[in-house]
């Protein structure tokens, strides 16, 4: 009877495979190098980045993605360039799954490619590297041309969390491009200086919705979000319904009371959802003014709405007799 | 009782020309939770061998030539 | 060789530490076991392959109960889930979970497996439940198995793929002794002799028939046949609570999740054929299932998915996850009918019974160290009694399994089995490929399933489970004398069937026990409509004894997070219809 274990290969037979004259018969030698688990596999499948056959050099993009450190990265590096999207497209997903933080190492001088998709994957794996030197990159790749490089730069500056960087993500908001905008309003969340919130502040009054929508929702946990106030209570007007919910939530949490009459005029929205999250936010603020809003919809055909209210008119109640 | 055999047409379909089942390639076989695929003796290439098939999808997805196509099984679709 | 040739083999190996089912608790546990003691033997053994095995073998699109500081607490999740569960909790397991899981959580991200961050690279935490936060997406889910399997590889764990274990063995003393399992490829019969085995073998998730008539559509990975509660209930452990079934929303037909917690959190709601929500109930719970039910049954009947409110943008955001991730064929479901989620909204169903403690209750008993009532068996995930474990659940309670389980296999030695049972074992297992003439397992497994679907499904009558244990005892007569298996791979599904005749009678029996409605649709008994605290506030645990079935009650253990009594009625209260 066979051996009921999965083998652990000898790496060297491995290798002679990887010579192999047919194409197909190198892909599965790379298969199952990946398989093995062992971080000797690296230099081997090291060699194959320079495969005649896209596909094989494809099948040792996946495989390098089984292994982290700078030996896979400066592998992962040489494909991501490949001229063959599939090749290039699996390195750079590879990539991203890289977590030493040592794999930056080959990762960085690809920040300035001449190709944008290299420069976005290059940035797109620093992201979760958390490296500090990638910082100095990651600005400078703000003024990249292509839209998609300047919005994995921003993540890498996010992830970084460093206050020096709040000018440049600043400057960001203001970018032509509205997913840049919404990626560095993201980013500012993290900042405890004012004009971080005020640079967020600014954005709810962007022209893209989903920008005003996710500023709306980061207001909700900045610091200094409760300076916004009357700007989110302003967004309660907004004609999309998606910002005004975010700004709902955001003022519910942030218990402002001189938002509950605005809510309020929230409740009679066609939306649903908007409906809900203004009678949940009602409960959350608790001050009785905002029993008249909520009264009326007790009995609401809507669960969600019917069950926030009665939620909201609870805590309302609770709120007035201990008196807090 | 005697035995008959009950026709269905199979979800998983393998593209010969791609596949690399005779390079010695089990990927697809090796990867289905229901163990449903197996390599033919007479073309050397991936095929259905039983219709029980979850449409899960490993093995499209872990195919190294994109040879493998799931589809809905008939009577789901 | 011929396809799936019968050999005739026995072989047989020794470890510290067995784990059986190589889906998502099973390799925790190993990786977790190897990790506590690297010298001992770890033997991780799958009824497939671990590369792609269990529920979640195309990844999971979200952690459906991620416990994050900052967003919900462990006293308020275990408030959350022993509400949910009417009470039934001992709530030991489910707070050990809740502190541990945002531990789990951060060694997952460390092994590349990518949870959703914002731009600050923090997680990207969602709200769905009324009163927690619990829900974490993962758009890029897709590669959680192959990321964990490349852990066991480095580990060095031994992996033993399409071996399925058939019955446990236990020694003299009582203790377990190790398990056996026979290739599903070649009919080779392995024994396994080990100091601790973690049965980590997922939901009885092949029970109820679906109702496309495919056996294989279930909603669970239909290699969950619920081997595992048939392995523990045949060698004696007790189960707990599995008149709790398991039974899910679903998009109809595809009898794949929908996604609520995917698509929840931008705004997608469940509605009926007016538009309007009609779901009262708040947490993922029988009760809330039975809301469900009752308004398919009504006039208010389809019930859907409602998307076509959100805008095209958001719309494009949630198809990526749902397209790509746990279930992928989603997406080439809905273009075969040429449903557009902008256009129409997705029409939903419920599924099949099954067992599984993932999205219920029912599961192998077990304490807040896996313990189950075998000295040395653990066990964990799906198939294990902590309540509502989902995904990150199983990985949890797997790594608590396998700790446990490595320091009892290094105090311990190996316990002394009684080979006539190997025999014995041996001897049922291949009988199937012995007779000459007989019934095949497809249509024994089609009937028993299609008998569930007639007799145990909920509403639940007490005349007709009675009729239900009849014609079950009818085919398991027939799977027992008559059934044949040709080649190996008809042997795998013989095995399989037997699992699902085990657990369909065990549905039967937990279910008649409880003389009460308890857990909305889950334990809905039309002849005994009330909820009855006064005598069944507690556990049911199922165990083989001198042979036979039998049921017994267990108290709840004192709460260690106090509910209030108005917090007990939250959820009723919330319920209350809408006078007008």
């Amino acid at each position: 009877m066979s051996d009921p274990f999965e083998a652990y290969d000898d790496l060297d037979e491995l290798d002679d495979r990887l010579n192999a004259a047919d194409a197909g018969e190198r892909r599965v030698a790379i298969i199952e190098l990946a398989n093995s688990g062992d971080p000797g596999a690296v230099v081997h499948l090291d060699r194959m980045t320079a495969d005649p056959d896209p596909g094989v050099r494809q099948q040792a993009a996946l495989a390098l993605g089984e292994f982290d450190g700078p030996d896979a990265a400066a592998a992962l590096a040489k494909l991501v360039v490949d001229p063959e999207q599939p090749v290039a497209h699996a390195a750079a997903d590879a990539m991203a799954e890289l977590k030493d933080p040592a794999s930056a190492d080959p990762i960085l001088p690809l920040v300035s490619h001449s190709h944008a998709f290299v420069r976005m994957a290059a940035l797109r794996a620093l992201k979760e590297l958390r490296r500090k030197d990638s910082l100095k990159p990651a600005l400078d790749a703000l003024r990249d041309v292509d839209a998609s490089v300047r919005v994995q730069a921003i993540g890498v500056i996010g992830f970084l969390k460093l206050e020096e960087s709040i000018p440049a993500l600043t400057s960001a908001t203001a970018d032509v491009d509205p997913h840049v905008r919404r990626a560095a309003v993201s980013a500012l969340a993290f900042s405890h200086l004012k004009p971080a919130a005020e640079s967020i502040t600014r954005a709810l009054a962007d022209s893209d919705w989903m920008v005003r929508e996710i500023a709306a929702e980061t207001l909700g946990t900045n610091t200094n979000g409760l300076q916004a106030a009357d700007a989110l209570i302003k967004a309660l007007a907004d004609e999309f319904w998606q910002v005004r919910l975010k700004a709902v939530r955001s003022l519910g949490k942030m218990k402002v009371t001189k938002a509950v009459v605005p809510i309020g005029g929230c409740i009679g929205h066609a939306q649903a959802n908007l409906r809900k999250e203004a009678a949940a936010a009602l409960g959350e603020i608790a001050m009785p003014e905002g029993r008249k809003f909520l009264e009326p919809i007790v009995d609401d055909a809507d669960p969600e709405v019917r069950k926030n209210a009665r939620w909201a008119l609870q805590r309302i109640a609770a709120n007035s007799a201990t008196g807090s | 009782m005697p035995l008959a055999s009950y026709e269905t047409s199979v979800p998983v379909v393998v593209d010969d020309a791609k596949c690399i089942a005779d390079k010695g390639c089990t990927v697809c076989v090796d990867v289905c939770p229901l163990d449903v695929l197996r390599i033919s003796d007479l073309t050397g290439k991936a095929f259905m061998a039983y219709d029980e098939c979850w449409y899960c999808m490993p093995c499209e997805a872990d195919c190294p030539t994109g040879a493998v196509t799931v589809n809905i099984p008939y009577l789901l679709r | 060789m011929a396809m799936d040739q019968i050999l005739d083999g026995l072989s047989e190996v020794s470890c510290d530490v067995l784990v059986i089912g190589g889906g998502t608790a099973g390799p925790m546990a190993a990786l977790k076991a190897k990790l506590k003691n690297p010298k001992a033997n770890v033997v991780l053994l799958e009824k497939a392959n671990v590369k792609r095995s269990g529920a979640i073998s195309m990844g999971m699109d979200g952690l459906n109960n991620a416990v994050i500081p900052g967003y919900a607490t462990p006293e308020q999740y275990t408030k959350e889930i022993t509400i949910a569960n009417d009470g039934i909790v001992d709530q030991k397991a489910v707070y050990k979970y809740a502190e541990q899981c945002y531990s789990i959580i951060e060694e997952l991200d460390s092994f590349g497996i990518r949870f959703l961050k914002n731009e600050n690279g923090d997680y990207a935490v969602k709200k769905v439940h009324h009163i927690g936060t619990y829900v974490l997406p993962m758009p890029n889910g897709e590669t959680v198995k192959k990321a964990i399997y490349r852990q066991l590889r480095r580990a060095r764990i031994l992996i033993s793929n399409r071996y399925m274990a058939t019955r446990l063995l236990t020694g003299t003393d009582g203790r377990i002794a190790g398990a056996i399992s026979v290739n599903t490829r070649t009919a080779e019969i392995l024994v396994i002799k080990a100091k601790a085995v973690i049965l980590c073998m997922g939901a009885a998730g092949r029970l109820g028939l679906p109702t496309s008539g495919y056996m294989f559509g279930t909603y669970e990975n239909a290699a969950n046949s619920g081997d595992g509660y048939a392995m523990a209930y045949h060698a004696g452990a007790a189960l707990a609570n599995l008149e709790c079934f398991q039974i899910n929303p679903l998009i109809k037909d595809y009898n794949g999740p929908a996604c609520a917690y995917v698509a929840g959190p931008y705004g997608a709601f469940t509605a009926n054929n007016e538009g309007a929500r009609f779901i009262e109930c708040d947490y993922w719970s029988g009760q809330m299932m039975l809301e469900f039910y009752n308004e398919l049954q009504s006039g208010k009947g389809p019930v859907f998915l409602q998307l076509n409110h959100l805008h095209d943008d958001t719309i494009s955001e949630i198809e990526t996850t749902l397209h790509k991730v746990e279930r992928p064929t989603r997406g080439l479901f809905h273009e075969g009918r040429g449903t557009n989620y902008r256009e129409q909204p997705i029409e939903m169903h419920i599924s099949e019974i099954g067992f599984c403690s993932g999205h219920s209750a029912s599961g192998v008993f077990v304490d807040e160290f896996a313990r189950t009532t075998i000295p040395g068996l653990y066990a964990a995930g799906d198939m294990a009694s902590v309540p509502h474990n989902y995904m990150l659940g199983a990985f949890t309670n797997g790594a608590v399994a396998g700790t446990h389980a490595m320091d009892y296999a290094d105090n311990t030695d190996f316990a002394d089995f009684d080979a006539a049972d190997v025999a014995r074992e041996r001897d049922r297992v291949m009988a199937p490929t012995k007779r000459e003439d007989g019934v095949p397992p497809n249509q024994i497994e089609y009937k028993a399933r299609r008998l569930v679907n007639d007799y145990l499904q909920p509403p639940k009558v007490t005349r007709k489970f009675e009729l239900g244990q009849r014609r079950l005892a009818e085919v398991r007569d027939d799977m027992e004398n008559r059934m044949i298996a040709r080649n190996s791979h008809e042997l795998l599904r013989a095995l399989e069937t037997q699992s699902i005749v085990d657990c369909a009678d065990m549905a039967a029996h937990a279910s008649l026990y409880r003389t009460e409605s308890r857990w909305g649709l889950y334990h809905l008994r039309t002849d005994y409509p009330e909820k009855d605290d006064d005598n069944w506030f507690c556990h049911t645990l199922l165990s083989k004894k001198d042979g036979k079935m039998s049921s017994e009650k267990r108290a709840v253990e004192p709460y260690i997070v106090p509910i209030a009594d108005d917090e007990k009625d939250l959820y009723d209260k919330q319920r209350i219809r809408a006078s007008a």
